[in-house]
Parts: structure tokens; C-alpha cells; sequence
């Protein structure tokens, strides 16, 4: 059923129609809910990440200034918003034409189908927008008790830690406890999971203890979700259960935690996702939606989304050209669609055919500093092996825990998984500031430069970068 | 809807705050390099902050990509490409990292300055200050035209006559305004002070300053500026170079031409006293003239005619005259010790020399520090 109390009765109409033309093509989804948006108010939307009430942070503000510069400028235009929610919530722009319209909708509908049906998504909480509210107001209330600078920078730390969780960890957490997800998803991270167990085990006994003891938040009463540490890449998870940090700042990486987990299957599925909503959209709207006025319109609008800039590599376009090459073969894209992410899409795809007609090919660095890169080769392993590890983790470097020395606040240890590509080790070096200030004692991070092994350190205030 | 918008106007400010916050805490950094010169707005300069960002663990560029188009290996890839149409925005997803620019308003990063090297503010000299005639709208009067008419104060007189009048029925609120109780908006004089300035750039571009040296100038330059404009309501700024000889040039060739020849640094304070005599009279104007040179001059005899120049002439008509001595590797240094030495006392003429760019700052607070 579609709802939207904000839409004018042609664009309900529209909506009602597009509904019934995507269902007929098999697609499900959970309700879906249209508001109008105004241009202006789109971009501050965006910047909340669809969400529209977030705690206050400078972070938003600064991600909605590059939005609005960028639209302003007229290098990008945000056409529409959707978010993974029972029921999904889609915003429609006022200043759309009705044929962008109907294109938005359609293409909303993929997406619903896609956040409903995909493995991945099962484990996310859909009931996010309260739980977004619930956080912005612990987050004010720390704030009105120890001050905006103080929460703010705890805050700033543990959001620079967001990244270090485990993108697979909700999902297996989901079939530990047996339940049904809607199809089987593909593991291409099984081997670096064995490790690390004895850990595991010590923490979830430090967990036990920890649940007896009062955080100092009123977190029970208001449901703080502990973050359910379980995996050695569940870096800010350990740290959220296991630091010794006051009550608030235990809340505050905890809400990091949680709305990390929430966005980490997005990060994982954006070419799949895209590319299953624009197939989707190109399909309705091609096979009846569209008045005949309306076509050249719709071309353009199309083939400006799905555009191959030189040098980049367009999601839209890769995920539809995947979904279109992935049918004409005969495979089954409802199921696609249902088991897969980015990584194990294109490890099942992608092939030789495919990289040629696709016109792919690897980029190497230009002759000289500043300039253009240049055309490689097009050899299909190559280019397909460059994709995979360009897109594995959530396209964010690997780092588990090694080891914590010690039973108090002993040293920890991360290891960098390395995989050819080096860490940006000055900036890995704030980090670890970041982190040894929230774990209070050292911290050790084993990577590599190339070949050589390195060892950066953080142990009482200063860092050092050493050979391991 | 809607109550997302009134919450992004607090987190723009404080984002904005965090922005002000670092340029303050690198402003020394700023003030060393030619970064913000050309990027000035008409109120605005528009400032690159390259790691507001959170720091994250993140690959470095030993990073194979991925492109898609036609081209053989080798080919360079294009970034221009035709006809793209419009994106949807999320194209550039997988692309790396940017530098995002922020515009920050010019007197707000005088204040900054201001604060960073304890500058005083300028007391303009008192027989200046032009009293401007910046009317507002705020008298009321019986006469004027219909389109001024005040329709509330024109009502309220005529209720207030009907009503003494005992012709008022409250049952049948009529109230007719006549001619007597009309009022109209007037223009009401609010003097204010207006204060103008002229700031003389004056700069040697004899063979012996480099292009460091001149970089070293037009910074000084940029900021001196910066400075001055916060000060007052108007400005003009006057960019003269000179060798054997000084001509007026426009901002522009100022920050790029290269001459070479001999030093005649007379001939630049002459052309600056006459452009003060004939165009920006000191009754009218407040006057800055800033001269830039490696120190070296053509001959004692011309530096003696700059003495008198300076002792006679310009002192007597400017707030206060600037010099800046830029090291370089052949000018021998002498001026400054020369003026120095006639002027030790009179603070209406500054020296500073700046041996290199992080010497800047130092010299600039040395010319603006007196708060003339």
C-alpha cells in the first residue's frame, strides 16, 4: 500500500499506479510512505543521511554545505531520498517534473524491494527513525550536563572509530539466533573469522560482568542497546563494552556502535542496490508508465544518471549493466538480488564477456604527478580482482584485534590485514591517539609499508612508528 | 516536516565555528603562504581546509583503480568527457578525498588577525570624519505624499478627533479621515561618521628583488589590506613600482611584473606625494603609504632627497608612513638602517625587515601595532 499525506492527488494517483505495476513484476516490499520535500530542505535531509532527527554534531552541517555548494554549482542534483524503515520513507523533490516523478518512484520501489528481499538488510533495525530521536536526545541530555565541547569531542572520537565494526557481524549474529533470513548470504570473509576466538570469549565473559553494572545513563529505562561484541574486526564494539570510560561516554560509543551497524549494509550493497533500482525504474517505466510525450525526457534523465565518467566508476550504471548482462545469461536476479552484496554480485557476474562489453578497464597512475591517469590493461581477472578488493570491507581496510595484553587496561593490539595497499599512517596515527585516549592505555597497530612491516605505537602520549 | 531545517541551522554554525576555529589556530600558516591571495570575493575569501575531516584508518595511493570507455592502454583518461548530462549525484561515491573550501567574510578574518597579533584598532584622526547624511524613515510629518501616507498614525488621529468630537458610535464604528489627519513618513537626518582611507603600495621592482622577495610583499600586502578595509568604510588602494623611475599600476601587474634596472626609491615617494597633493587630500582622507624594497638604493644622494621627502612632506599629510625591508641575496640592506637613523624617534614612521616568510606576521604587527 502506498501512503503520502503530503502528495498532490496526481502524484498519489502516480504512486497507486507505479505500486501496482511493480507488485505485478513481482516486486515486494513493506509499505511505502511519500513525502514532499523542497529543494533546499533535500540537501539538509541528505546530510542527516535521510534521517530527520539527528543529534547535533558540526558534521552535518559541514556535509550539508558540500551539498549545497555542489548544487548550487550544478554538479549534482539530488532527485530523491530513501530510507531502509518499516515503513520505507522516500521524499520526493517539489521541483521535479511529473516524469522525474514517476522515474523517483519507480526507482524507489527497486530500492524497497531491495532493503525488504536483500540478505543483508535483514538484520538492520527498521524502526531506526525513532531510534535515531531516542539517540539525539541522550546525546542533548549529556551535553546540558557536562557541556557541548566535552560530548562533542568524545563524540568526534568515537564517530572516527565507525568504521572498525564488523560489516558481517549482524548477519551472522542473525543466523546464530536461527532466524529466517529471506535467502543464503555468500561469505567471502570466512577464513579471517577463525582467529581471535579466545578472545571472543574472554570479552563476552568481561560483557556478562559488565551488563550487572549501572552505566550511570538511565539506559535502562531508555533501552541502550550494548553493542554486541562478538568479532575481532568489532574494534569500536570491544572498546564500547570493554574501555574503562564513564557512563556517558560508554552511551556515546555505544549509539556510535549502533547507527554504525545500521549503515554498514548500505556501504556494502551500493552498486547492487543502485543498479537493482535503476533496472527496475529503466523496466516500469519503459513498459507502460511513461507517456510517449514523456520518453526523450526520460532518456536524458536516464542516461545522465547512469553516465560513465572517465575515471570513475558510476555505481548506477555498473549495478544495472551487472543486473541487464546477469538476466540476458539467464540467471535468476530475484534471487541475485535477495543473497548478495557488492563483492560477491561481482564475483558471480563478471566476466570476460562482461568486462568488454562493459568497456572496463584498470587505471594506472598518469606519467607524471598532476597529470591524467592512463588506460591499463583490460584484462578480465585483472580488472575483476581490482574490483573485488576496491569494494571487500565496505571498501575500508581491514583491522582486527590482535590481542589485549594484560587483564586490566592492558596493551592492545590491532593488525592491519594487509593486502597490498598501505594505511595513510599519519593519519592512522591520529587515530590511534583517538583510541588510546578512550582505551587509556597503550596501543599498537602492526601494518605494513610496502613490504616492510611497521609497528605504530601509542603508549603514554607519544607515538612512534617502528620496524616489526 | 520542517523541523530538520531549524536543527541544521545550528549545526551549520557550529560547523562554521569548528571551520574559524582551525583558520584561527592556523592563521599563523595562512599568513606564510600565497594560499588565499586571488581568492578574495567581493566580502569573502574563500579559505581550503584540507583535514576537517575525522581521521580514520584509510589506504593510501598505492591504490589500483578501475575505469570504464573506450581508449587503448595508454591513453590518457579524459576528464572532461561530453555531453554527461546531469548526474545523480552519487556518482563520485568511489572517488577519494577533497579538500572543501569555506568562505569566510573578510572582516571576519580581520577580527582573527586582529586577535592573533594584538592589533589595536585604528583611531582615524579626528578632523576627518566626514559627517554622512544616512537618513532613515522614521520621522512622521503632516505633509507629503500619498505613498508615504501612514496609514496607522493617519487613522489613530482621526479616531481620536471623532471620538472628541462625540461623533463616535461604537454600535456603527465609522471613522472618516480628513486632511487634518493625515501623517506621512518623513526622512529623518541621522548624521554618522564616515571615514575614507588610501593605501599607497609602493614596491621595488629592480633587478635585485626575486620572486620570493616580491611573494614576501604581496602577502604583507594582502594582509595589510585585510586589515585596513576592517578598519574603515571605504578604501582605495594605490599599487605603485619603481626602478630609476615609478609609474601607478593596477593590482595586477603590481603582484607580477619583473623589471629590472637600477633603484631609484625617490621617484616612488614623489609620484606618492603628488597623487596625494592632487587626488586624495589629507583633510579627506586617511593615508598609508607602504613602501617594499631589498634596500637598496641608487645612491646616498637619492637616499638623502627620501629623507627629506619623508621628514618634509609625507609625514606631515599620512597617519603613518611604512617601510619593509625584504632580505634579499644582492641588496645590500642600507635603507632601512638610513631611515632608522634620522626617524629613531617618531613613531609616525614603522621599519621592519622580513628576512624570510615567517617573519611576516612579525612585521606586519610592527606596521599595524600602533593602532594610527
Amino acid at each position: 500500500m502506498v501512503r503520502g499525506s503530503s502528495l498532490p492527488a496526481h502524484l498519489l494517483e502516480a504512486a497507486e499506479l507505479a505500486e501496482s505495476v511493480a507488485s505485478a513484476a513481482g516486486l515486494t516490499f513493506f509499505e511505502v510512505v511519500f513525502e514532499m520535500l523542497d529543494a533546499g530542505d533535500v540537501n539538509a535531509l541528505a546530510a542527516y543521511g535521510g534521517f530527520p532527527t539527528r543529534y547535533p554534531s558540526w558534521r552535518f552541517g559541514m556535509e550539508y554545505e558540500r551539498l549545497a555548494r555542489s548544487h548550487e554549482w550544478g554538479l549534482s542534483k539530488i532527485y530523491e531520498l530513501v530510507i531502509n524503515h518499516d515503513p520505507t520513507v522516500a521524499y520526493l523533490v517539489r521541483s521535479n517534473s511529473f516524469m522525474e516523478q514517476k522515474l523517483v518512484m519507480a526507482h524507489v520501489f527497486g530500492h524497497a524491494d531491495f532493503f525488504c528481499n536483500n540478505a543483508w538488510f535483514a538484520p538492520t533495525d527498521r524502526r531506526m527513525i525513532q531510534r535515531f530521536e531516542q539517540h539525539a536526545r541522550r546525546i542533548k541530555e549529556h551535553a546540558s550536563q557536562l557541556g557541548q565541547d566535552r560530548v562533542e569531542e568524545f563524540l568526534d572520537a568515537a564517530l572516527s572509530l565507525d568504521t572498525l565494526i564488523d560489516p558481517y557481524g549482524a548477519q551472522r549474529r542473525l543466523r546464530a539466533q536461527g532466524t529466517e533470513s529471506a535467502g543464503e548470504p555468500s561469505n567471502d570473509e570466512q577464513p579471517a573469522r577463525r582467529e581471535g576466538r579466545s578472545l571472543v570469549e574472554e570479552s563476552s565473559a568481561r560483557l556478562a560482568a559488565l551488563q550487572g553494572e549501572d552505566s550511570g545513563v538511565e539506559s535502562a529505562s531508555l533501552e541502550a542497546p550494548s553493542a554486541a561484541f562478538d568479532s575481532p574486526f568489532d574494534v569500536l564494539g570491544f572498546l564500547a563494552e570493554n574501555a574503562d570510560v564513564e557512563g556517558w561516554q560508554r552511551d556515546i560509543l555505544r549509539i556510535a556502535w549502533y547507527e554504525a551497524e545500521y549503515f554498514a549494509p548500505q556501504r556494502m550493497t551500493k552498486i547492487i542496490n543502485e543498479g537493482w533500482a535503476s533496472f527496475w525504474h529503466s523496466r516500469l517505466l519503459t513498459g507502460g508508465l511513461l507517456d510517449a510525450s514523456e520518453v526523450i525526457a526520460f532518456a536524458d534523465c536516464h542516461s545522465g544518471a547512469t553516465a560513465a565518467a572517465p575515471g570513475q566508476l558510476n555505481p548506477y550504471k555498473l549495478g544495472i549493466d551487472l543486473f541487464r548482462y546477469a538476466e540476458e545469461r539467464g540467471d535468476d536476479i530475484f534471487r541475485l538480488r535477495a543473497v548478495h552484496n557488492d563483492v560477491s554480485f561481482i564475483d558471480a557476474v563478471v566476466d570476460p564477456e562482461f568486462v568488454r562489453r562493459s568497456k572496463l578497464f584498470a587505471m594506472e597512475p598518469g606519467s607524471a604527478p598532476g597529470r591524467n591517469p592512463v588506460v591499463g590493461t583490460r584484462d578480465a581477472e585483472e580488472i575483476k580482482g581490482r574490483l573485488l578488493s576496491q569494494l571487500a570491507w565496505g571498501g575500508q581496510p581491514r583491522i582486527r584485534l590482535e590481542s589485549v595484553q594484560g587483564s586490566g587496561q592492558g596493551k592492545l593490539i590491532l593488525r592491519h590485514e594487509h593486502d597490498g595497499r598501505d594505511l595513510k599512517l599519519d593519519e592512522a596515527g591520529v587515530l590511534l591517539r583517538t583510541v588510546g585516549r578512550i582505551w587509556k592505555g597503550p596501543i599498537e597497530l602492526l601494518t605494513q609499508e610496502g613490504d616492510e612491516a611497521r609497528r605504530l605505537l601509542f603508549d603514554d602520549d607519544e607515538l612512534s612508528l617502528l620496524a616489526a | 516536516m520542517g523541523g530538520q531545517i531549524y536543527r541544521m541551522q545550528a549545526d551549520r554554525a557550529r560547523f562554521k565555528e569548528v571551520v574559524r576555529g582551525k583558520v584561527r589556530r592556523d592563521l599563523s600558516k595562512y599568513m606564510a603562504t600565497t594560499e588565499l591571495m586571488g581568492r578574495q570575493g567581493g566580502k569573502t575569501v574563500s579559505i581550503p581546509i584540507p583535514s576537517v575531516e575525522l581521521p580514520r584508518f584509510r589506504f593510501g595511493s598505492n591504490e589500483g583503480g578501475v575505469g570504464q570507455g573506450d581508449g587503448g592502454e595508454g591513453d590518457e583518461v579524459g576528464d572532461g568527457g561530453e555531453g554527461e548530462g546531469e548526474g545523480r549525484g552519487a556518482a563520485g561515491e568511489l572517488a577519494g578525498s577533497h579538500v572543501l573550501e569555506v568562505e569566510v567574510e573578510l572582516e571576519e578574518l580581520a577580527r582573527m588577525m586582529g586577535e592573533e597579533l594584538e592589533l589595536p584598532r585604528i583611531q582615524p584622526r579626528g578632523h576627518k570624519t566626514i559627517e554622512t547624511d544616512a537618513g532613515r524613515w522614521t520621522g512622521i510629518r503632516t505633509e507629503g505624499p500619498g505613498s508615504l501616507r501612514h496609514f496607522r498614525r493617519t487613522f489613530k488621529r482621526a479616531l481620536v478627533r471623532t471620538i472628541a468630537a462625540g461623533e463616535f458610535d461604537p454600535e456603527n464604528p465609522v471613522v472618516t479621515p480628513i486632511r487634518e489627519d493625515e501623517r506621512f513618513r518623513a526622512r529623518k537626518p541621522s548624521p554618522r561618521p564616515d571615514s575614507s582611507a588610501v593605501i599607497f603600495h609602493m614596491m621595488d621592482v629592480s633587478g635585485s628583488m626575486g620572486a620570493e622577495q616580491k611573494d614576501i610583499v604581496r602577502i604583507e600586502a594582502f594582509w595589510i589590506d585585510t586589515w585596513l578595509r576592517s578598519q574603515y568604510e571605504s578604501i582605495e588602494v594605490v599599487y605603485i613600482v619603481h626602478d630609476a623611475e615609478a609609474k601607478v599600476v593596477d593590482q595586477n601587474t603590481f603582484f607580477h611584473l619583473r623589471e629590472s634596472g637600477g633603484t631609484k626609491i625617490s621617484s616612488a615617494y614623489e609620484l606618492c606625494l603628488d597623487l596625494i597633493n592632487t587626488r586624495y587630500s589629507p583633510e579627506n582622507y586617511n593615508i598609508y603609504p607602504f613602501h617594499y624594497s631589498d634596500g637598496d638604493n641608487w645612491s646616498s644622494r637619492d637616499t638623502e632627497r627620501c629623507v627629506d621627502l619623508i621628514r618634509d612632506e609625507l609625514l606631515p599629510r599620512v597617519n603613518q608612513f611604512c617601510y619593509g625591508q625584504v632580505k634579499s641575496a644582492y641588496g645590500s640592506g642600507q635603507f632601512k638602517s638610513e631611515l632608522d637613523t634620522p626617524f629613531g624617534s617618531d613613531d609616525r614612521l614603522v621599519t621592519a625587515s622580513v628576512s624570510d616568510r615567517a617573519g611576516i606576521p612579525a612585521a606586519i604587527k610592527r606596521f599595524l601595532g600602533q593602532g594610527r
